[in-house]
């Protein structure tokens, strides 16, 4: 774990899909101890090897236990009296008809967090139903604007409403943790995956007009945007000499900047180009003399530009060649752990720092139970014995 | 208006001062003010960032179309992503502005800036300024690249955050070039999400220690934890990590199908042989039989002719229709909703009460999206209070909090230190914004 801050709680990530893992993570990442607990055959990530579960489970520790044997809950329910934080990504009522409700476990650790994130929360008519990335993603109203008018609706590439779920989830457990040590009273969160990305601002802001007016969020072009006085044809991705950059020129004011970058201070003064309507008008003409000037340049020159004149722009990175960039170098962003079957591997590291108190020491993801004996023999005093036992019956 | 009442919420009590514009900083504002927080928004006549001055009768964006006599307070995207805050305004230029500022610094728990970097510090509001009036403030800076390193000065937007981190270059239509590539911005949003988070964090902090905190938020880092498996996947896979649109490498079917009506698509996602089973049997009994489809690996090679295949089953049926089909035998499909009218509709987002009525005393009475995390055991009702207008807790908060007198505020305004109306060109592109060259 990188920081130490919440070093005094203890996480009991009971979670089986990627917001509860990764929200479990987040925390561990600022001082949580946090414990996985797995099925005695482990995490179904795990069985497959995936880069997604060394992402999600480095700095945790490994529990085995079969949660729906009698003796896997009664030591689940002993560990109550252990943990501050319960986090668990079950269909709801499962941990219900498992007699693991928060009610039940309230009475074993009266000030217990518990947050329970679900594709749609723990009530409504869709409630039960089943999801991947793509199914939440769009039905959260994010995804039916990307792509094209004549094409369909695409996704983002990353997986990015689970690990915004979870992460708001572990913006929650902060919240909650604050108030449990002013006031000692625990609570239990119900995070919704579709809420979480349809009260995202991009989705609040483009409902609003809907809610104002009844103007509808459709899919557009990007080119074609004059909302908020975007400048219509320098806004996006484009293609240039060595691959592609992004611009997002805010309002008319940037439109002298975006002369100024490309060498043609003389087209402010353009009858064709001087107002925001005559340059939407002209875009294709006014694109055209853009791209032009696109074509001659490298990534790396157009960023430097971009920063001298004041635009915000930015080079479209490959995958690897963020790994190398000099920014997250210099702050150390990615973090490098070693291990026998995958060699050296670079891992995206914290979100944000707190200035003066680095205390780096991520560790890997942990091995399948690689902690169960000393959990149970520490936290619960059992002996050798007792744990050899629950071996044999296949609850650890 | 609705009252506030925040007294279980988990942040009663905090006071938050929130120098932010767009989505990334005042977003972080609504989510600590939707739990509980007093989150003060600190605006100046003399810069707006609440649309332009001048709209044209029937701009979509305020009520009915109409821009009214103060724009400003009417402006959809504003009064959608600042929700439960107070508003001031101060112009931080002026010495009185600046001391205003520091005695409410003095009485407050977070200052959360989204501004660039030197922002505050060219204002001698820098945490260090502000460390002297109240060693325990938790001051949070979120540029786009973070307080160091070789771009820390660089101007970002969430479009240049999203092609720096990798992600611009991933998604898309991988048959089509980036340069289709859509207008994202939900960097911002993973900011100020993980603003919440950074700033929680730093209140049990000080609760444990007695100790404030600076806080370097990196707008771009912040975003790429949520990518740390592509990062992982690119070194770990020999040929690299791929563009993959709506497919899966996993796993096949799984895409987006049109529906019947205007623009209308399902998400399907095919998880396992038994899920394919069930689908095929829905579409045509003897698909459900065909050895050309029976595995994994067959329905990856032939996934075109599936999606044409299932689009001529899906384009016969309703989206919400299809996907209750579809789920009631455990497939994971969601019909594709856009943000007005379909997720406004939605029933079961209505019936989660995930809208509240918010009467608003200038844009109106309109039911708004309200806030994401629910607290179970709080025996609190959600608060959902409209946006500030322009300065308007300017009173309230100098006389409450910092005990000014009527004379005192009858100063600052007019010395137009505080208000309630823009000055002119004071909005984004204006001629007073385009000379202070900020």
């Amino acid at each position: 774990m990188p920081y130490n801050i919440l070093n005094k709680y203890t996480v009991l990530d009971l979670s089986n899909r990627l917001s509860g893992s990764f929200c479990a993570k987040l925390l561990g990442q600022y001082g949580c101890r946090v414990i996985k607990v797995e099925p005695p055959e482990g995490d179904p990530e795990r069985i497959q090897n995936t880069p997604m579960f060394l992402h999600l489970n480095t700095g945790k520790e490994s529990l085995t236990l079969n949660l729906t044997d009698p003796n896997g809950k009664k030591i689940l329910k002993k560990l109550m009296n252990s943990v501050d934080i319960v986090i668990e990504t079950f269909k709801p009522d499962y941990m219900k008809s498992i007699g693991l409700s928060y009610d039940d476990l309230l009475e074993l650790n009266p000030s217990l967090i518990m947050a329970s994130i679900t594709p749609f929360g723990q009530s409504g008519p869709n409630k039960d139903f089943d999801y991947t990335e793509l199914t939440i993603f769009s039905m959260s109203g994010g995804m039916h604007r990307e792509g094209l008018p004549d094409n369909h609706p695409i996704r983002y590439a990353a997986e990015a409403s689970q690990h915004y779920a979870g992460n708001t989830a572990a913006a929650a457990i902060t919240s909650a943790l604050f108030k449990k040590i002013t006031t000692n009273q625990g609570d239990w969160i119900d995070i919704s995956i579709q809420e979480c990305f349809a009260g995202h601002p991009h989705q609040i802001a483009l409902r609003a007009p809907f809610i104002y007016s009844g103007v509808s969020d459709e899919r557009m072009n990007p080119r074609f945007m004059l909302n908020n006085g975007s400048e219509p044809y320098a806004v996006g991705t484009f293609k240039c000499k060595d691959g592609f950059v992004s611009f997002l020129p805010l309002g008319a004011r940037m439109w002298p900047l975006v002369a100024q970058m490309i060498g043609r201070k003389n087209l402010v003064t353009d009858s064709r180009f001087d107002t925001p309507q005559k340059r939407f008008d002209n875009r294709h003409e006014l694109e055209s003399i853009f791209q032009k000037w696109l074509d001659t340049k490298t990534r790396s020159e157009i960023f430097t530009i971009t920063q001298e004149v004041g635009l915000p722009g930015a080079p479209v990175l490959k995958i690897k060649e963020v790994l190398e960039d000099e920014q997250f170098k210099y702050r150390e962003f990615f973090i490098t752990l070693k291990d026998e079957s995958h060699g050296k591997l670079k891992y995206a590291g914290d979100p944000f720092k707190f200035v003066g108190r680095e205390f780096q020491n991520l560790t890997n993801s942990p091995k399948l139970s690689a902690d169960t004996k000393e959990i149970l023999s520490t936290e619960l005093s059992m002996s050798e014995s007792d744990i050899e036992k629950l071996k044999a019956s296949n609850t650890i | 208006m609705t009252k506030l009442n925040s007294r279980n919420l988990p942040l009663a009590g905090i006071r938050v001062l929130e120098l932010s514009e767009i989505w990334a900083g005042p977003y972080c504002g609504c989510l600590l003010g939707d739990m509980g927080a007093e989150v003060i928004k600190i605006e100046s006549i003399q810069r707006i960032a609440r649309g332009p001055l001048n709209s044209p009768e029937g701009a979509a964006q305020y009520p009915d179309g109409h821009p009214g006599a103060e724009p400003w307070n009417r402006f959809a995207i504003f009064n959608a992503t600042n929700r439960n805050k107070k508003g001031l305004t101060l112009d931080l230029k002026t010495p009185k502005g600046r001391d205003a500022f520091k005695k409410l610094a003095a009485e407050s728990d977070i200052i959360l800036c989204n501004y660039a970097r030197t922002v505050m510090e060219n204002f001698q509001l820098s945490y260090e300024e502000i460390y002297e009036v109240n060693p325990k403030i938790i001051y949070m800076l979120m540029p786009g690249y973070g307080t160091t390193g070789p771009y820390k000065d660089y101007r970002s937007m969430g479009m240049a955050v999203d092609a720096i981190s990798g992600h611009t270059f991933q998604r898309g239509y991988p048959k089509l070039q980036q340069s289709s590539n859509s207008v994202v911005h939900h960097p911002d949003a993973v900011a100020a999400i993980n603003g919440t988070f950074a700033l929680t964090t730093a209140l049990i902090q000080r609760e444990n220690t007695g100790e404030g905190q600076l806080i370097d938020l990196s707008q771009s880092e912040s975003f790429m934890t949520h990518m740390g498996n592509m990062y992982l996947e690119e070194q770990m896979n020999e040929s690299g990590i791929k563009r993959k649109g709506n497919r899966s490498t996993e796993y096949a079917p799984q895409g987006v199908y049109k529906c019947l009506g205007n623009d209308k698509w399902i998400s399907i996602s095919i998880l396992n042989d038994l899920q394919w089973s069930k689908l095929a049997k829905l579409i045509d009994s003897n698909l459900m039989n065909n050895e050309k489809y029976n595995t994994k690996t067959k329905r990856l090679t032939s996934h075109d002719e599936l999606d044409i295949i299932i689009t001529a089953w899906t384009s016969k049926l309703d989206n919400y229709n299809a996907m209750n089909q579809l789920q009631t035998i455990g497939i994971p499909a969601g019909a594709v909703l856009n943000c007005g009218p379909d997720t406004y509709d939605d029933p079961h987002l209505n019936e989660r009460d995930f809208f509240q009525i918010v009467e608003d005393s200038t844009a109106g009475i309109y039911p708004m999206s309200g806030p994401v995390i629910r607290f179970q055991n709080s025996s609190t009702e959600i608060i959902h209070n409209p946006a500030p207008s322009l300065g308007e807790h300017n009173e309230y908060i100098l006389k409450n909090v910092l005990n000014y007198s009527d004379a005192d505020i009858k100063e600052l305004e007019k010395l137009e230190i505080i208000g309630k109306t823009p000055l002119k060109g004071s909005d984004m592109g204006g001629s007073r914004r385009l000379e202070s060259k900020d």
